[in-house]
């Protein structure tokens, strides 16, 4: 089988020392960078650029993934210790992450993303290497109409990440959209709700609304109350460090849910690893016996969008090795790192340069288990870090979360923005409105309009196109589903109380 | 004795000529600044020249690049307006720098209110469908275009973007009409070709290559004035019989207002310079760029026509221009 | 479940977003809706602030035909703790361009510790500068990230 005697070759490439070294530097520096809220590879990778020109190119490339599939490790520190989404694809982590933290469980939620990490990650790299081609192909065959399918039934999650009233939790999400539609049309170059401000032409950024309504919300609300001086129990003993066997096997389909739907979602063009963390998540809220719980610390709320966001990297990684067609940011960098060495990524790549390509892949298997070791030790450290005083953390947490946004783009004017967001947070949690729908509407918003715009271009007007194609037709009556599961069960209690008085 | 002194006079005087001649040198690290985060195509092409110049050993001092992402552009050079009279502060400039301040009542710098330096690179493009799509020819398009208005698309950017405008401007020549679809990202457009949800896309030919290679595009005409060396088959527009001009997607610099001439000169000798170097030579020639160096006054010409030219297109195409 | 209380806010934050709905339709109205290549930039925002008036008008209603008569009232002291926090954190970020993140950090860290937690003042001088500086060790100096300058130059 020519598959096996190219992965051969392939850890023949990667396990010599000089490229093994390289696999470190990368899944290390990628770990430290994912950590840091804001800084994140696609930044980190082009700074790198410069310094890879004079090693030979399997080194470099090993360790500019090693950095891409690091990083996701590392952004799940910050989203469960403090709250701070490390990167986008962390948001969906805070969720049940933080909440699992507040109940001192930090170390089984940091535990428990680092092993759904490492398993997703692997069955991402095994599936680059199976079954690549075709996916490519089928990810080709996914157009506007599946986007905005796909992205339809993300948004109809909104129901399930409910809570109590369905309706805030719809109006949240709306506000969401409204945000996401802050800009520059595409279509039209239309300046929307731009209130005359130059920055605001290019959009708001997700990571600036995400920190500013999920960690400076919760300080904000935290400070409410003076009396508490350790918040957070963080108990002794190894063994509470760690996820249990129960844990574990709680998040048995997690494992399977998070490597299937962040691979398929990250081989398409359009989709990315927030939209496969979100699916992820909102698929193991449908499933699972414990569902109401979800968002209280449900240790399987962490594990599906971990695993989602890391096997996402092999799924990106299959049209841009096998059509040359970038799906991210940070695929577009390695695109133009591999341009730059003189390597042309297309569909002749894996062909023409098989040691490079395996190399690669052997590099990746490799780099997960030096995350996995790398990862699992710390998980008990960085679980110390809330036994700091809360005068301490809050403030650090401030302070991170300024220059996480900061990092960015160098925009004070991000930071006025973050100082906005931190207050309708705090306003949305006295109130009761669930902020996760605000972060989903806005995640989904602008790729769901532009696909609906899109769908109607190419069918010259014609709805029907959204329902006439099959894969599209599938996905959206499973999103009007999703949508009607709460309303069957709210019809059901009516009739029964109206049984009960009448 | 005297002739001696008078030598050494001589000599001192023609020194001091010298030394005056150098006029400005930067004294501290250039910024150079780009309005894309890293990885975007300003990026990478700012972080290649910086290189260069350390190779080639061009400037006294390290250029960097200040990445200034938003606003489309527009935060870019609200940067660069507010180090007036900065010698040490340049900003590569893109067609997105030209265009936004059209369209976008909030972005009130044109690139009229900073100082023109010079212009380094066109960029050509070329008009691919996929390989089995039943076209041979661009006129073959248009026909099919023609016969059935609005039914055929084409993948792109946004409306402004010169994909669009190389539409607008074959569809006024030929009458012929299609439709445009706006893709956010270059991945998405080829993957809507080659996934066959559109007919056809207008390319940088170093994203075509590969494709092309492969067997999965073909290209119909080039939208350059001459042909490209990699594309010895495909004709340019003109060639094809299509009397559109060639609207090019350029890449320049330009400096803060207020600039004493002295320093526009030595950075547009400095630019001059640097395309003479066999790294830019090579670097182009790699990415299939134009050598499209303008001095500091040829370039604000250029704008001026451009932004005129752009202004009438846009007009033409139905689109709000606001300058 | 329904919520036993009858919280005040529910009608503010209902008329509030039925504002924000309307207002987002005005604007939409004002952009072309459907245009000759497919919808415009006004379609969808049309019709997601026409859900928001839809849903918020519900919400109000909602709340107005809840006759419970249990409120909640609204808690002024937390309250005023948490937006005094968020006024000091606003002042901070002024701060920057003058003092830069260092010092303006510093000074926010001190406030919150010695006002809001009413730790003796040792203590707040001490995390506060301790906090500070190892932000500009770890980041500034150790990782490269820029932090915001004033006109000191750090």
């Amino acid at each position: 089988m020519e598959i096996v005697a190219g992965l051969l070759n392939g850890f023949a490439v990667a396990l010599e020392p000089a490229n093994l070294l390289w696999c470190f530097v990368g899944v290390l520096l990628g770990t430290v960078v994912g950590i840091l809220p804001g800084l994140g590879p696609p930044a980190t990778i082009a700074m790198l650029l410069p310094l890879t020109f004079n090693m030979n190119p399997a080194g470099a490339i090993i360790m500019l993934a090693g950095i891409y599939y690091g990083a996701k490790y590392g952004g799940s520190t910050t989203s469960i210790l403090m709250n701070v989404p490390g990167e986008s694809a962390s948001v969906v982590t805070c969720l049940d992450g933080y909440q699992m933290a507040r109940k001192g469980r930090a170390g089984p939620a940091l535990g428990i993303a680092a092993i759904a990490s490492f398993v997703a990650g692997t069955v991402g790299v095994l599936g680059l290497m199976l079954v690549a081609p075709p996916i490519a192909r089928f990810a080709l065959s996914f157009s506007s109409p599946e986007y905005f399918a796909l992205m339809s039934l993300g948004l109809a999650l909104v129901v399930l990440l409910a809570g109590r009233s369905i309706v805030k939790a719809l109006l949240a999400a709306l506000v969401g959209l409204w945000i996401a539609s802050v800009g520059t049309d595409l279509f039209s170059s239309t300046s929307r709700f731009t209130f005359g401000q130059m920055e605001l032409l290019s959009g708001i950024d997700f990571v600036v609304v995400a920190i500013g309504v999920f960690a400076l919300a919760e300080v904000l609300a935290n400070m409410e109350a003076r009396e508490e001086t350790r918040l957070l129990p963080v108990p002794k003993g190894l063994k509470n460090l760690l996820p249990t066997m129960q844990d574990l096997k709680d998040c048995r389909f997690a494992f399977v849910n998070g490597s299937v739907i962040g691979f398929l979602v990250g081989a398409l063009p359009g989709g990315g690893s927030t939209i496969a963390s979100f699916l992820s998540y909102g698929l193991e809220k449908a499933v699972s016996p414990r569902r109401e719980q979800f968002g209280t610390g449900v240790i399987e709320g962490v594990a599906a969008p971990e695993g989602a966001n890391n096997s996402e990297t092999g799924g990106a990684l299959v049209p841009l090795l096998t059509l040359g067609i970038p799906g991210s940011g940070t695929t577009a960098i390695l695109l133009a790192a591999l341009v730059l060495w003189g390597f042309k990524p297309g569909p002749l790549f894996i062909p023409e340069h098989p040691a490079l390509f395996w190399g690669l892949v052997a590099s990746m298997y490799i780099g997960n288990v030096m995350l996995l070791i790398l990862n699992l030790p710390l998980v008990p450290l960085f679980a110390q870090v809330l036994r700091m005083p809360v005068y301490v953390l809050y403030p650090l947490i401030l302070g991170v979360s300024m220059v996480g946004v900061y990092s960015v783009s160098g925009s004070m004017f991000d930071l006025l923005l973050l100082m906005v967001f931190g207050l309708l947070g705090y306003l949305m949690r006295k109130l009761d409105y669930p902020s996760a729908p605000l972060i989903l509407g806005l995640a989904l918003g602008a790729g769901m309009e532009r696909a609906l715009r899109q769908s109607l271009m190419m069918s010259e007007g014609k709805l029907s196109i959204l329902v006439s194609r099959p894969i599209s037709a599938v996905m959206l009556s499973l999103a009007v589903l999703v949508l009607l599961i709460p309303m069957f069960g709210k019809l059901n209690a009516w009739r029964l109380r109206a049984l009960e008085q009448g | 004795m005297k002739s001696a002194s008078n030598l050494i006079a001589l000599l001192a005087l023609l020194c001091a000529q010298l030394s005056f001649a150098e006029g400005f040198k930067p004294a501290r690290t250039v910024d150079l600044v780009v309005h894309t985060g890293p990885g975007g195509g300003s990026d990478v092409l700012a972080r290649a020249m910086a290189v260069m110049v350390e190779k080639e050993k061009l400037l006294p001092v390290r250029l960097q690049v200040v990445n200034k992402p938003g606003g489309n552009g527009a935060v870019a050079a609200a940067h660069l307006a507010e180090k007036k009279a900065d010698p040490n502060t340049l900003g590569l400039f893109t067609g997105v720098w030209l265009q936004t301040p059209l369209v976008s009542a909030e972005a009130k710098l044109t690139l009229r209110d900073l100082t023109p330096i010079a212009r380094l690179v066109l960029e050509p493009a070329v008009i691919a469908v996929k390989a089995d799509a039943p076209y041979k020819t661009l006129a073959e398009f248009i026909e099919a275009a023609k016969k059935n208005p609005g039914q055929l698309k084409q993948s792109g950017g946004s409306n402004t973007s010169r994909d669009n405008v190389v539409r607008q401007l074959l569809q006024k020549s030929t009458g012929a009409r299609w439709a445009f679809i706006s893709f956010p990202g270059g991945g998405e457009r080829i993957a809507a070709l080659l996934g066959g949800h559109v007919d056809i896309m207008v390319i940088e030919p170093e994203e075509a290559g590969e494709h092309i290679r492969a067997g999965n595009m073909r290209v119909l005409a080039q939208v350059s004035e001459k042909r490209l060396a990699k594309f010895p088959e495909a004709p340019t527009l003109k060639e094809a019989g299509f009397d559109v001009p060639v609207v090019p997607q350029v890449r320049g610099v330009v400096a803060p207002p207020g600039i004493p001439k002295e320093n526009v000169e030595f950075w547009q000798d400095f630019f001059r310079r640097l395309t003479r170097t066999p790294s830019w030579q090579k670097y182009i020639a790699d990415n299939q760029f134009e050598d499209g160096y303008q001095n500091a006054a040829d370039l604000a010409k250029f704008y001026d026509e451009f932004t005129d030219r752009m202004r009438e297109i846009l007009k033409d195409a139905g689109i709000k221009t606001v300058r | 479940m329904e919520d036993e209380t009858r919280k005040s806010g529910d009608l503010w934050s209902g008329v509030a977003l039925a504002a924000l709905g309307l207002y987002i339709i005005v604007q939409a109205r004002q952009w072309e809706y459907l245009g000759p290549d497919g919808p415009g930039p006004g379609f969808f925002p049309f019709w997601y602030g026409a859900a928001m008036l839809g849903l918020s008008a519900l919400l109000i209603v909602s709340h107005l035909r809840r006759v419970s008569a249990r409120r909640s009232p609204i808690e002024w002291v937390k309250l005023g703790r948490a937006l005094s926090t968020w006024f000091a954190l606003a002042v901070s970020v002024a701060l920057f361009k003058p003092l830069g993140f260092v010092i303006s950090f510093s000074l926010l860290t001190y406030f919150i510790v010695a006002v809001m937690y009413r730790r003796p003042l040792k203590t707040a001088a001490l995390v506060a500068v301790a906090s500070a500086a190892g932000f500009y060790l770890v980041f500034d100096r150790a990782l490269g990230v820029p932090l915001p300058a004033g006109v000191l130059g750090f």
